[in-house]
């Protein structure tokens, strides 16, 4: 197994991003953000009669002069954004040294970003173990194992947050419906964003002759010539899951953003932004 | 060792497997993500030309293995090294001689049983073995085909007791035992060039083995007990045999159950000789025994006490030389009493149109009765004489010299004619209705004018029609008889209940006749025919009792016995396809790891399969 090693220097140097928060109220502690509900922000969100026991203080006089009825002021209010990060734990991330070490940039950008988002953020590989708090960038060490027989977005039941912004991370190489994968991720978020590495290789291979294909995590294996057909063949139906990908997060009004092994992290970070994962802090 | 070279071929089948191995496994391996976005790709056939390094996998191995084993099995791989298993037929000598014992105790019996053990193991563990024991009716001891260790425990229980007999008919038995992969041993105390009624004795491809010993030995050949009238007691004649060059003195001991009725001791010269003993009236079956030598068997007879059938005789003859020939030749035949209502009426020829007395048979002589004739006058005549030789009546009668006087012509079919000469009878059996049992006699003579009755053939016609009359009587025909003789005993009515034979050891079921048929069995004793019932506390009745016994001079002369070894196995293909493959443990275990390789290799490579 390949070992992780992320260049935090040039991660931090790149690292001018925090998460994009939507516009759309979402849901938290009490923080520095609006949230879906009513609350004591400074913001103003509607009216309503006055009630027995209502604060006197959000009486709107001023309405009472004019009609003589009573009303209260509504304010929104401040939430903490709470913000799932799902990562992809299994050996397909580390097919290669090179997908290892772009995975481990990719998650560093991603770390930096929630820290800077002043969130409470989770790092969530399984539906099996508890998720884990993220405090600082480098915790996100910790999950670059990469030893799962498959993908954590494989298991149905995840432990996700409601209304969390969540961010997942995975190649997406394992055999899925674009439409229900992304459905079952962004049910009651409050945004998702889908964000695909792979090998370039992954995504065009070459025609390379004959080989024996094994796949890393024990689903059989297929003695293949990688001749033009065959390569051919093999980019159209990998572009269609990458297309699949991001319509059906179009679909659901979440972001999607694919990243290609190797690209220095300052591009992973831009490209992120400009898929609207991320903005500037 | 391998009995089916040919079957060798399959382990070609290795270095195809390796072939297979070596280049299904020519592509590099390349880790990929994704595979299930290649598995729609048209996938590229296994096989190819390029050769890399074989891969040593578990799969390989197992494959090897279960080919290696197949390989073997159809190849009949063996354990052992002869491989083939070697069929030894031995036919014994059952005859008593078998069992004569030397000085130190050993009968070719014990040195019989040593040279078959002798053989099987010369011809190794594996070998078959098929003892086939001699007599009239010869008979399997073991096998076909037994192993060494059950013919040998067979032999241990093997006594030769039987009389003198040819091989020939266990010879025969024990070729077609032998087929085509026997080896046949004739095992005898004879030597093979004195076995000329064997033609097994010159016969190729067969060992035969004398074991004999030459040996003295004093033997009963024929024993009678006769019964006397008179005060003059009954008596013992013992026939023996002392095949030695010098006299014996054997003590005879004559038994009556627990009791001893005479001890004597007897001056026996070589050759042959008689002896009789002198025996009290009255005694049941006795035994008569000589004291102990070289041969057991033929020192001991059991004589079962004679019943002797008299025939009671009514002479109504008219007075006359005629009436004086008959009462004449009457009195010089044994076992005849004068009865008022006998077995047998002599009476004129023109009674025998009357009723017929119960129980009794009747001749006739003279004129028989008027309306048994034909017309003509009585005529004499010298012959030739036309005899029915075969009637019993008639052995031994020729009628030569004989002038037959007073034939009167018969009407035909009135009489069966015994003695007949031109068209004319002379003399027969009545015709008479089917159901009479006792036929009347005919004899067509005028006893006062013929010569007849001073001729020869007088007494032996009398003689005939009382022993006629007496074969016809209930009872035996004799009350000892020799093993394997024929007995014969007229019930004289219908048995009431099941019938058996009980003899030493021997009993079995004969069948409800009134004539009994049956040979005398081996080893002989008291032969008992018992009516009645066969379960415990039925009334059963001993009919008769017989005495069977062992009288054999040629077994009980043991001068000419002798040991050498003639002729030689044949060659023959060894036993190999009787028993088959199956019996053989390397078969199953090469089954075993066969198959366990073969589903080993399966539940190794069917993950495999399944992922792939």
């Amino acid at each position: 197994m390949p070992t992780s090693s992320i260049d935090w220097t040039a991660v931090r140097a790149a690292s001018g991003f925090r998460l994009a928060i939507p516009r759309t109220p979402i849901g938290g502690r009490l923080g520095e953000r609006l949230g879906a509900g009513t609350g004591s922000s400074l913001e103003f969100q509607d009216y309503r009669p006055y009630a027995p026991g209502d604060d006197l203080r959000h009486v709107d006089w001023a309405a009472y002069a004019r009609s003589e009825t009573l009303a209260v002021r509504l304010y929104r209010e401040e939430v903490a954004p709470r913000i799932d990060l799902v990562i992809d734990v299994s050996r397909s991330m580390a097919v290669t040294d090179a997908k290892h070490r772009a995975y481990g940039q990719l998650l560093g950008v991603l770390a930096c970003a929630s820290t800077n988002t002043a969130a409470h953020t989770r790092i969530v590989t399984t539906a099996a173990a508890a998720p884990h708090p993220l405090q600082v960038p480098e915790d996100i060490e910790r999950f670059l194992d990469c030893g799962a027989g498959h993908s954590a977005l494989e298991e149905s039941h995840l432990p996700l947050r409601r209304r969390s912004l969540r961010i997942v991370v995975s190649d997406f190489l394992f055999p899925h419906d674009a439409d229900d994968l992304v459905l079952r991720l962004a049910r009651d978020c409050a945004l998702l964003s889908l964000v695909q590495l792979t090998l370039r290789d992954e995504a065009e291979p070459a025609a390379a002759g004959g080989h024996r294909l094994v796949d890393v995590e024990g689903k059989g294996e297929l003695d293949l010539v990688l001749d033009a057909a065959a390569v051919r063949e093999y980019r159209a139906r990998f572009s269609r899951l990458r297309l699949g990908l991001s319509v059906a997060a179009r679909r659901v009004g979440a972001r999607f953003a694919y990243v290609v092994a190797e690209t220095p992290v300052r591009d992973v970070a831009r490209g992120l932004a400009a898929a609207g994962v991320l903005e500037a802090a | 060792m391998i009995t089916a070279p040919l079957g060798l071929l399959a382990l070609l089948a290795i270095p195809a497997i390796v072939a297979i191995h070596l280049f299904r496994r020519r592509f590099p391996v390349r880790p990929v993500a994704g595979l299930f976005l290649w598995q729609i790709v048209r996938q590229t056939p296994e096989g190819g030309g390029k050769v890399s390094k074989l891969p040593i996998t578990l799969s390989l191995l197992l494959e090897c293995l279960a080919a290696l084993a197949l390989a073997l099995i159809l190849a009949g791989a063996r354990l052992y090294s002869d491989g083939e298993r070697a069929h030894l037929v031995v036919l014994l000598d059952d005859s008593a001689s078998m069992a004569a014992v030397n000085a130190r105790g050993e009968s070719a019996r014990d040195r019989a049983a040593q040279r078959v053990a002798l053989e099987v193991d010369r011809l190794g563990r594996t070998a078959r073995v098929t003892v086939v024991e001699s007599g009239e009716r010869p008979s399997v001891l073991a096998g076909p085909a037994a192993f060494p260790a059950d013919a040998m425990r067979a032999l241990e229980g093997w006594k030769p007791d039987a009389p003198h007999h040819s091989l020939a008919l266990g010879l025969r038995l024990a070729r077609e035992l032998a087929g085509r992969t026997g080896r046949l041993m004739v095992i005898s105390d004879a030597a093979a060039a004195e076995s000329p009624s064997d033609a097994a004795g010159n016969e190729a491809g067969v060992l035969w083995v004398s074991l004999g010993q030459a040996l003295p030995n004093v033997g009963i050949l024929a024993a009678e007990r006769t019964l006397s009238r008179g005060e003059r007691g009954d008596a013992v004649t013992l026939a023996l045999g002392n095949y030695s060059d010098r006299s014996a003195r054997p003590r005879v001991t004559v038994s009556a159950g627990e009791k001893e009725i005479l001890v004597r001791d007897i001056e026996v010269r070589p050759g042959s000789s008689s002896v009789t003993l002198p025996l009290p009236s009255g005694l049941p079956a006795v035994k008569v025994a000589l004291s102990n030598d070289a041969l057991a068997r033929d020192n001991e007879v059991l004589l079962a006490q004679p019943l002797p059938r008299t025939v009671g005789v009514e002479n109504r003859l008219p007075d006359g030389r005629g009436r004086d020939a008959l009462a004449k030749a009457l009195a010089a035949v044994a076992g005849v009493t004068s009865a008022e209502s006998g077995h047998l009426v002599f009476t004129g020829a023109d009674a025998l149109d009357r009723p017929q007395p119960s129980g009794a048979w009747r001749v006739g002589f003279g004129r028989p009765p008027a309306s048994w004739l034909a017309g003509g006058e009585p005529q004499d005549f010298v012959g030739p004489f036309v005899l029915e030789k075969r009637h019993p009546l008639l052995q031994g009668v020729t009628l030569g010299g004989v002038v037959w006087a007073g034939a009167m012509p018969l009407a035909p079919g009135v009489v069966r004619p015994l003695i007949s000469t031109g068209d004319r009878t002379l003399a027969g059996l009545t015709s008479g209705s089917p159901r009479a049992l006792e036929p009347d006699v005919v004899v067509n003579l005028d006893l006062d004018r013929t010569n007849l009755i001073r001729s020869p053939d007088w007494p032996i016609l009398i003689s005939n029609l009382i022993e006629m009359r007496r074969e016809s009587l209930p009872g035996p025909e004799r009350w000892n008889y020799r093993v394997g003789e024929w007995v014969r005993v007229r019930l004289g009515r219908d048995p009431k209940g099941p019938l058996r034979l009980r003899c030493g050891g021997v009993e079995r079921t004969l069948p409800a006749a009134r004539l009994l048929e049956f040979i005398a069995p081996s080893p002989g004793g008291l032969l008992q025919i018992v009516e009645g019932p066969e379960r415990a506390g039925g009334s059963e009745a001993v009919v008769f009792e017989l005495g069977v016994n062992f009288l054999d001079e040629i077994e009980s002369n043991l001068r000419d016995r002798a040991t050498a070894d003639a002729g030689r196995f044949a060659d023959v293909a060894a036993l190999r396809a009787e028993s088959g493959p199956e019996s053989e443990p390397l078969f199953w275990v090469l089954l075993a790891i066969g198959g366990l390789a073969i589903v080993s290799n399966w539940s190794v490579l069917a993950p495999a399969r399944k992922q792939g």
